[in-house]
């Protein structure tokens, strides 16, 4: 029982390791990636044992002081494990693609000890126990984030620096206020218990709820809040990639089901009345960020207004109060985090190796890169919502959530969003598989002499994790399996 | 073991099938492998018990899958049929390119395309459809011609909005069952819903743009002709039959829909008429066939519409539907595999095959006494009155337009004359299937044998036949040359407006992605530069201004709270 106390450190402690290892190990690539490797492995053994215990219902908590009267809590359940496997999962591959990625580039060291040092707070948002500790790790992943998306440090990756650190920082501006409103009213707030908001009037509690998602819909990229998500594409692949899918954008929509149902509660939100708002603002990000996809010409730019578009799913499954959205949001947040990253490795496989970065130079591609382009092609079917990829699964939930609400035209946003992905996918995929090769496109021979496996297979490996997620959603483990559970836990308690 | 784990195995053979086409080592041999794929289909349609369901909790979202007796004929039917075309496109195939290509989206379409005439709840329905629906794509564009390219375009564009509107309608008719998602129940909940209207709606544009209910029909007359002959067959033959099937199993039959009912009759019949009239202005056999897909499936969706009119017993409609799907399904996949036959024979063998193209189609017009002919009485029985009248009147403009594609048909000089077993075999066996089968399920239709041979049964449909017959004798007598009009009525009606009128307005906008979007584009909007001036200012104003200002707001905020 003791050792087990240790699990939430030990999680943390999985990435930090590599993190301070990278620092030191500069000019020692083998040694650095093998410390990398070997932790991320020994995270992944991590989750798999946590995922056994929380399933059949231990939770792991650490505390300490942190000021007297407030604690840093780390607590690891249901929902925090969700996150912290995502993040597990995906950060081993986006390891190895870094590897293949960056290999023969300057400043690895830099790269690969900011790297870790997000996937620390990343881990540290999930399993966060109280307010403030996810305002610390939160704090983190902002300012670790910055060093990577400046990495090239080029003239337009230091604007898109300055404009993420405006927007995030921000963003932590109003959750911070947010906070400590709160807390001056309620005590310190853990989300084991969720915060007790009887010393507010509904009007307060209403505007301390706006800070705290307007704080963390800047992350999230809500509108009118996303603009430095479109502007970081200026970002290395992996950084893209870990944008999108692990950490940053995840951490704000994590953070908006963490308010939702573990600080004010599902009852409280629909009683005062923020539900329907919410969900209408993320419907909006939704037809909106899609819209603006479709207009796009650069590949990377067209995935990340995606982003955009599909992270708001899961703000809308949370704020539809009812079991099949809570279970659609929640799923989503695997599901688009898997096809998101297939998308991304996608396009840096693409630009690394073929120098493609414009959706028109994408013509005949896919028979050239076939394994990368069946990747590609698969995670946009997966977007768009075609089953048996585990985006439908999300939708279908989601759907079901919107009428359980009595909010149909929730379906309607679902279905002009997904008409609108076949939009500005399709035509992806068929440049890439229809049209003939352009001439300036490197030959077979010249792509199989630069092959490098490493670069290639962890796209694979997470397109063939989208099309298991869906097909195999029935399974206890699946993250539908495990999104339910969370949702039974939520409405049981 | 019962034989009620042939289910199952009827899809999970043609997807192992597909997965490992894409091995070097099978690739090659893909093609004959993909003949087997269907066998399991097929036996699960004689030998496994209907009305049991088998529930597989652990794929997807809990896949149930179950025979219904219709579901056996459809099941049965469609396995038949790519069966036979799956042997054809061995030799059709022959000598050419990327033919374990079309091994693999040949099996993934045969797996979702068995999967719809099985699926027991909405969920494994929504995803076969789904899987028929899009792998279809791959078999339309093979060729990689141009026009094929851009018929593909047309099918996925319509197959896309078909599958949104379909999902739809789906999760509001599972939402009204409580979140069940049975198909057994959701008729009954569509009936009892406030949202049915909209449901309906959804669930008849979803199913009949992969049936050809006009005027959603546009894609079918181009698609289908534009792919390799053994994929005209089983897309004609089998696919479209996903989109009536879905028609009878979701639409609540046995309620009386007068509005909807009166709707999906009056289009149906539209396209059993017009279609065939149409198709006789077309010179290429392949595309007069599609033509005559559309007209059979109008009759089908007539008879629905009309049976949903009247609230007229599920049972009997669906039994009238699902025999005259099954005889219109082999018989229009012998005809579509006669016409590549004949293309490739020459001397006796194509007078042989060319004979037994002519029976096909005077069964499909319904001459008495053959499959035909007991197809149409076992559709027309349910009805009366204006519908049973204008099905015994379809022999007519049906006939005239099989003529037509008869006399379209030209044998290739340089041909073999001696018809290899893989090419003669299929168009043989299709056509006996078509000509016999009906007799021997007949029982099912609940009618009397000799109810096939009564005096006015055998008038009511040799009448209209022979008026056909002699004005097209005449017609060919007198060398009347047909008017000809575009492939694809009113698609092309749809390119020209685009040339004519969306594109030069959109010029303007970018010109980032191909021609699908170009299509979703339509709308001729002169103000959409304005809306994106507007909408890339107004993102650079907020990167430049918002965070400021955010903050000075929080501040000021966070002041008056504390």
């Amino acid at each position: 029982m003791s050792a087990e106390i240790l699990i939430p450190i030990l999680l943390l402690l999985a990435p930090l390791i590599p993190a301070v290892a990278s620092a030191l190990l500069a000019g020692h690539s083998n040694w650095r990636n093998t410390v990398n490797i070997a932790f991320a492995l020994f995270k992944l053994a991590l989750v798999t044992y946590a995922l056994a215990g929380v399933a059949s219902g231990a939770e792991y908590e650490w505390r300490i002081a942190f000021v007297p009267g407030l604690d840093m809590v780390l607590r690891l359940d249901a929902l925090a494990l969700l996150f912290v496997t995502l993040s597990g999962v995906l950060w081993t591959a986006t390891t190895l693609y870094a590897i293949a990625y960056l290999k023969g580039t300057p400043h690895q060291a830099r790269f690969f000890a900011f790297f870790n040092l997000c996937v620390v707070a990343a881990s540290g948002i999930a399993m966060s126990g109280s307010l403030i500790t996810f305002f610390v790790f939160y704090e983190l992943l902002t300012l670790a984030t910055w060093p990577l998306v400046v990495h090239t440090g080029s003239a337009k990756a230091m604007a898109a620096g300055r404009t993420y650190l405006a927007y995030t920082l921000a963003g932590s501006a109003a959750l911070l206020a947010g906070i400590v409103w709160l807390e001056s009213g309620a005590g310190p707030v853990e989300f084991a218990l969720g915060a007790d908001l009887s010393s507010f009037s509904p009007a307060a509690a209403s505007l301390i709820f706006a800070l705290l998602i307007g704080g963390l819909g800047a992350k999230s990229a809500l509108i009118p809040l996303h603009p430095w998500l479109p502007a970081a594409m200026a970002a290395p692949a992996p950084v893209s990639a870990l944008l999108h899918a692990v950490a940053v954008v995840k951490a704000g929509a994590f953070g908006v089901v963490r308010v939702i149902y573990d600080v004010y509660g599902i009852e409280t939100v629909a009683a005062l009345g923020l539900g329907i708002p919410l969900a209408a603002l993320a419907s909006a990000t939704i037809i909106y960020g899609s819209l603006q996809a479709l207009r796009q010409s650069d590949i990377k730019k067209r995935l990340a207004y995606s982003t955009v578009s599909q992270v708001s799913y899961i703000i809308l499954g949370a704020s539809l109060a009812g079991p099949f959205a809570v279970i659609g949001g929640l799923v989503h947040l695997v599901h688009q985090g898997l096809m998101k990253i297939t998308l991304f490795f996608g396009a840096g496989v693409l630009a690394e190796r073929a120098n493609i970065t414009g959706i028109a130079q994408m013509d005949g591609i896919g028979r050239r890169m076939p394994v990368t382009l069946a990747a590609f092609s698969i995670a946009s079917l997966g977007m768009i919502g075609v089953p048996p990829v585990a985006g439908f699964v999300s939708k279908w939930y989601l759907g079901m959530g919107g009428y359980q609400s009595g909010a149909n035209w929730v379906i309607g946003v679902l279905i002009i969003s997904s008409l609108l992905n076949a939009a500005y996918f399709l035509p992806m995929l068929y440049r890439a598989w229809l049209k003939p090769a352009a001439e300036t496109l490197p030959s077979r021979q010249q792509l199989a002499a630069s092959r490098t496996w490493l670069l290639i297979l962890p796209g694979a490996f997470t397109a063939a994790a989208a099309l298991g997620a869906g097909l195999f959603a029935g399974f206890e483990l699946s993250p539908l399996g495990w999104a339910t559970l969370i949702a039974e836990r939520i409405y049981l308690r | 073991m019962s034989a009620l784990w042939l289910l199952p195995l009827a899809l999970a053979v043609p997807l192992l099938l597909a997965a490992i086409s894409a091995l070097p080592v099978i690739r090659d041999r893909s093609l004959s492998l993909a003949i087997l794929a269907p066998l399991p289909g097929l036996a699960a349609a004689f030998l496994a018990p209907r009305g049991e369901v088998l529930v597989l909790p652990d794929l997807v979202l809990g896949v149930t899958l179950a025979l219904s007796e219709a579901g056996a004929l459809f099941l049965g039917g469609a396995s038949f049929l790519w069966l036979m075309a799956g042997i054809y496109s061995r030799f059709y195939m022959r000598g050419k390119d990327r033919a374990g290509n079309f091994a693999l989206f040949w099996n993934l379409c045969l797996a979702g395309n068995l999967g719809v005439f099985i699926a027991a709840d909405a969920i494994t329905f929504y995803v076969a459809f789904a899987l028929v629906s899009l792998m279809a794509f791959p078999l339309v564009i093979h060729d990689r011609s141009a026009k094929a390219l851009k018929a593909g375009v047309a099918y996925i564009v319509l197959a896309v909005i078909g599958e949104a509107a379909l999902l739809a309608g789906l999760i509001l008719s599972s939402g009204a069952a409580g979140g069940v998602a049975d198909i057994s129940a959701l008729a009954d909940a569509i009936w009892l819903s406030a949202d049915r209207p909209l449901i309906l709606t959804l669930l008849i544009t979803g199913f009949g743009i992969k049936a050809g209910l006009v005027p959603l029909h546009i894609w079918l007359p181009v698609a289908h002709p534009a792919a390799p002959v053994p994929a005209s067959a089983v897309l004609s033959g089998a696919i479209v039959k996903a989109g009536i099937f879905g028609l009878i199993a979701f639409l609540p039959l046995g309620d009386s829909l007068p509005a909807t009912g009166n709707t999906l009759m009056t289009l149906g019949f539209l396209g059993a008429f017009g279609a065939a009239l149409y198709g006789l202005t077309q010179d290429d056999p392949k595309a007069v066939l599609a033509y005559s897909t559309v007209s059979q499936m109008g009759l089908i969706i007539g008879t629905v519409g009309a049976g949903l009119a009247a609230g007229l017993e599920a049972a009997l409609v669906i039994m009238a539907v699902t025999i005259y799907a099954l005889h219109h399904g082999l018989a229009k996949g012998a005809l579509f595999l006669g016409v590549g036959a004949m293309a490739a024979a020459s001397g006796a063998a194509a007078r042989r095959q060319r004979l037994i193209l002519a029976l096909v189609a005077l069964s499909v017009a319904g001459l008495p006494l053959t499959g035909g002919a007991l197809a149409k009485l076992a559709l027309k029985a349910p009805l009366d009155g204006v519908s049973e009248m204008l099905i015994t009147a379809s022999a007519f403009t049906t006939l005239l337009l099989l003529a037509h594609f008869l006399s379209l048909l030209k044998p290739e000089s340089t041909g073999e004359s001696r018809a290899p077993v893989m090419r003669s075999l299929p168009v043989a066996a299709l056509s006996l299937a078509a000509l016999a089968l009906p007799w021997t399920i007949w029982n099912l239709s609940g009618l009397p044998l000799d109810y096939t041979w009564r005096q006015d049964n055998l008038l009511t449909a040799g009448v209209p036949l022979l008026l056909a017959a002699i004005v097209a004798s005449v017609a060919g007598r007198l060398a009347f040359k047909l008017p000809h009009a575009p492939q694809g009525d009113l698609l092309a009606l749809v390119y020209t407006f685009s040339r004519r009128i969306a594109l030069p307005t959109q010029r303007h906008i970018s010109k980032a992605g191909v021609t699908l979007t170009q299509l979703i584009r339509l709308r001729p909007l002169r103000h959409a530069d304005w809306l994106k001036q507007f909408a890339d200012r107004s993102e650079g104003t907020l990167a430049a201004a918002l965070p400021t200002l955010l903050v000075t707001l929080i501040l000021a905020l966070a002041l008056l709270a504390l």
